[in-house]
C-alpha cells in the first residue's frame, strides 16, 4: 500500500468567523494565511521524511477550509522547496478550467517537479459551480471534454483543432511537454459511472473518495469491468481512495475525537441555494443516482488507534482494491497546527512500516 | 424539421466511359463530395453545407446500382472522378472526401493540382494501420463502428445484400496498401491548403493517423471532432459543417477565431 498525505493548507479559522460559504474576503487574516502556507511546506517535508509516497493538493475556492484555489500554484510552490515526494493534483477542477491551459500548466509542473507530479481530474463540488458562474447541468459534459482535450493536448505531436461541444480551438500546441511520457500518471477523480468509464476508455487510474467501503468497492468493481470491455486489467496503483482519518495513540482517545467531530461543514451554502444546486446537479456511484454532498461533513473513513487503523485499512485494501491512500488527516477538537505535525508522525511511525505489503 | 437534404436534385453526367449519378444542392462556390465506402447518403451536413456552398455529391461508380469491374486502382477510380467533375465544367473547386472517399480525393488532389483549389479529408483511410478492416456486418454492428453513440443516431435504411456485398468488394479491390509510398510521395507536393478531420472516438481508422497527414502534406491542418465516431457528418453535422465551411471560406487564416464573446454591451 502507498499512502499520499492530502495537504489542505489549513487555515485556523478563529471561533467567530461565520460559517458560511462563500467566506466574506473581509473576514481573512493575512498573517494567519502567511502561516498557512509555511505550514504547508514544513508539514509536507515531514511527510516525506516519514516516507510518505506522495503529497496530494486540491482545489477549492472561497473558503478558509482550503486555501489553493490554484493548485497548480501551490504544487510550483512545493516543488521548489520539497525535493522528493512526488506532488499530486486531486485535482484542479476540469469543468470550470481553460483545458489547454491546464494542460500547459500540468506540463509545467512536471518538468520544474522533475517528473514528480501526479495528475487527478475533477469535475468538482456542487458549489464550485458558483465560482466561475458555471452551469451545474453542464459540469459533467464540460468535465469529459475538458478531461479528453488535456490528454489530447499532451500527446498530440503537431498542432491541432479541437471541435468540441463546449471547448473549441482552432490551434494547439503544447509546450513544455510534460517531462514523464506519454504523460503523468493520471487519474480520473469520482465515483460516477461516467468518470469510471471515461478512465477505462483513456486507460488512466481513478480515484474514489470518502464513501464507506462497500459502496467504493462497487464503483472500483465497474471500473475494472469497463477497463476489461476495453481489453486492460488496471492494477491497484492505478485506484486511488481519498479518505478522512482520525489517527491517536488509543482506540477510546479516537472516539472522543469522533464525538467533537461536527456532523454538518465547517462552511455552509445558504438553503435555499444548497437545495436548488441539489437539483441541478445530478450526481451517481457506478451508475446509481445520489444526491451531492452538499453541506454535510465529510465521513471519517479510518480512526483508531494504529492497530485498530491498520486493520481498516486492511479490510479497505481487500473491499475497494486501491494501491494508494490519499488521507486527510483531522484532529478535532483542537486548533493547534502541532495536533496535526503529531498525527502525521504518528501514521509514519506506528501505521505506515505496517501497511507497506498489504 | 424539413427531410435529410430535401432541397437536393439528381442529376448524372457521363465521364471516362461511365455514366456517373450525383446529388447536387445550394449555391455558392463548388464543393465536390465523395461518398465513403458504404454509398451516397446525404446526411445533415450536407444540408448545413449547401448554405453556403454549391454541394455536388458524387455516386462513384460501382457503389450503386449498375456493377463496375472495370475500375482496378484507386487511382483509375480517382481518374474517372476529377474527369466527372471536369464535365460538369468544375475546375478550381473545393474537393472532400470521406474515409474511402478521402482516398480518392488524396489521389484526385495528387493528380490533378490544377483542379483541386482545396482539400477536405474526413476521417480519410487513405493510411491505415495494419490489419484495419473496411465496416461491414449487419446494420447494429456497422452502426456500432461508425459512431462514438449509435444509441443517437436514427438507423439507416437496411442496404439490399447484394449491393452491400459490392461495395465492399470494390472497396477491398481499389483500397491499396495502407501504407502507399507513390501516394505518399504525391501528398508531399501537394500545395493546397487540406483540413484534415478525424472523430476523437473514430473505431475504423484510428484519429493518430491524422499526424501522419500533417506530417506529409506541406499545408495541413488537424482538426478533431470531440465525440464522434467515424461518421462525423451524421454524428456531429453542426461541429463538421462550421469547422469546414470555415477553412473553405479563409484557409489557413481560419485559425483566427471570429467567436463574439460579449454577455453585454
Amino acid at each position: 500500500m502507498k499512502v499520499s498525505y492530502f495537504e489542505t493548507g489549513r487555515y485556523q479559522a478563529p471561533a467567530d468567523i461565520p460559517a458560511i460559504w462563500p467566506m466574506p474576503a473581509a473576514a481573512y487574516d493575512a498573517a494567519e494565511g502567511t502561516r498557512v502556507f509555511q505550514g504547508m511546506i514544513e508539514r509536507i517535508a515531514l511527510a516525506q521524511e516519514l516516507r510518505f509516497d506522495w503529497v496530494s493538493l486540491s482545489e477549492h475556492h472561497y473558503s478558509p477550509r482550503i486555501l489553493t484555489p490554484s493548485p497548480t500554484v501551490a504544487a510550483a510552490y512545493v516543488a521548489a522547496r520539497v525535493h522528493k515526494i512526488k506532488i499530486a493534483l486531486l485535482g484542479p477542477i476540469v469543468s470550470h478550467s481553460n483545458p489547454v491551459r491546464l494542460a500547459e500548466e500540468l506540463a509545467m509542473l512536471d518538468t520544474m517537479a522533475n517528473g514528480r507530479l501526479v495528475v487527478g481530474l475533477l469535475r468538482g463540488t456542487p458549489n464550485e459551480t458558483l465560482t466561475y458562474d458555471l452551469n451545474p447541468r453542464e459540469s459533467r459534459q464540460r468535465t469529459d471534454e475538458g478531461m479528453e482535450l488535456i490528454l489530447k493536448a499532451w500527446t498530440e505531436p503537431h498542432p491541432f483543432g479541437w471541435q468540441g461541444r463546449h471547448f473549441r480551438y482552432r490551434t494547439v500546441s503544447v509546450w513544455p511537454r510534460p517531462l514523464q511520457q506519454p504523460h503523468p500518471p493520471t487519474f480520473a477523480l469520482g465515483t460516477s459511472r461516467e468518470a469510471a468509464e471515461f478512465a477505462a476508455r483513456n486507460r488512466i487510474g481513478l480515484g474514489v473518495s470518502y464513501g464507506p467501503f462497500e459502496l467504493m468497492g462497487r464503483v472500483t468493481r465497474y471500473y475494472h469491468e469497463q477497463c476489461a470491455q476495453h481489453g486492460w486489467e488496471p492494477g491497484p496503483d492505478q485506484i486511488i481512495f481519498r479518505a478522512n482519518i482520525i489517527l491517536t495513540e488509543t482506540d477510546t482517545q479516537a472516539q472522543r475525537a469522533m464525538e467533537a467531530y461536527p456532523a454538518r461543514a465547517p462552511f455552509s451554502l445558504g438553503e435555499g441555494v444548497a437545495a436548488a444546486l441539489l437539483n441541478l446537479d445530478a450526481r451517481n456511484i457506478a451508475g446509481e443516482a445520489r444526491p451531492a454532498s452538499v453541506n454535510r461533513a465529510l465521513p471519517i473513513n479510518f480512526v483508531g488507534g494504529p492497530d485498530t487503523v491498520v486493520d481498516q485499512i486492511r479490510r479497505c485494501r481487500e473491499v475497494i482494491g486501491a494501491g494508494l491512500l490519499d488521507l486527510g488527516f483531522n484532529t478535532p477538537g483542537t486548533n493547534d497546527p502541532a495536533a496535526l505535525l503529531d498525527a502525521l508522525d504518528r501514521f509514519g511511525r506506528t501505521v505506515l512500516p505496517r501497511i507497506r505489503d498489504i | 424539421m424539413a427531410e435529410i437534404a430535401s432541397a437536393f436534385r439528381e442529376g448524372s453526367v457521363d465521364a471516362d466511359g461511365f455514366r456517373i449519378r450525383y446529388q447536387e444542392g445550394g449555391e455558392g462556390p463548388p464543393l465536390v463530395h465523395l461518398h465513403g465506402a458504404g454509398g451516397l447518403r446525404l446526411t445533415p451536413a450536407h444540408d448545413l453545407l449547401s448554405r453556403a456552398f454549391r454541394v455536388i455529391v458524387f455516386e462513384m461508380p460501382g457503389f450503386g446500382s449498375a456493377e463496375n469491374q472495370r475500375t482496378q486502382t484507386i487511382k483509375d477510380l480517382a481518374t474517372t472522378m476529377n474527369a466527372a467533375a471536369e464535365a460538369l465544367g468544375l475546375s478550381g473547386f473545393n474537393l472532400m472526401g470521406t474515409s474511402f472517399g478521402g482516398a480518392v480525393a488524396s489521389w484526385m488532389a495528387v493528380q490533378r493540382r490544377d483542379l483541386v483549389a482545396t482539400l477536405v479529408l474526413d476521417a480519410p483511410s487513405a493510411i491505415r494501420p495494419e490489419g484495419s478492416e473496411p465496416v461491414s456486418g449487419s446494420p447494429e454492428e456497422i452502426a456500432c463502428r461508425l459512431y462514438a453513440h449509435p444509441e443517437r443516431v436514427a438507423s439507416s435504411p437496411a442496404v439490399e445484400p447484394v449491393l452491400a456485398a459490392r461495395r465492399l468488394a470494390i472497396v477491398r479491390r481499389l483500397r491499396g496498401p495502407g501504407r502507399d509510398t507513390v501516394l505518399e510521395e504525391g501528398l508531399r507536393g501537394l500545395a493546397m491548403p487540406t483540413l484534415v478531420l478525424f472523430g476523437t472516438r473514430d473505431g475504423v481508422i484510428p484519429p493518430t493517423m491524422g499526424r501522419v497527414y500533417k506530417e506529409l502534406i506541406p499545408d495541413a491542418h488537424l482538426v478533431f471532432i470531440y465525440d464522434a465516431g467515424h461518421a462525423l457528418m451524421v454524428e456531429r453535422p453542426e461541429a463538421f459543417t462550421e469547422v469546414v465551411t470555415d477553412f473553405l471560406e479563409r484557409t489557413e487564416a481560419f485559425i483566427i477565431s471570429r467567436m463574439k464573446t460579449v454577455i453585454y454591451p
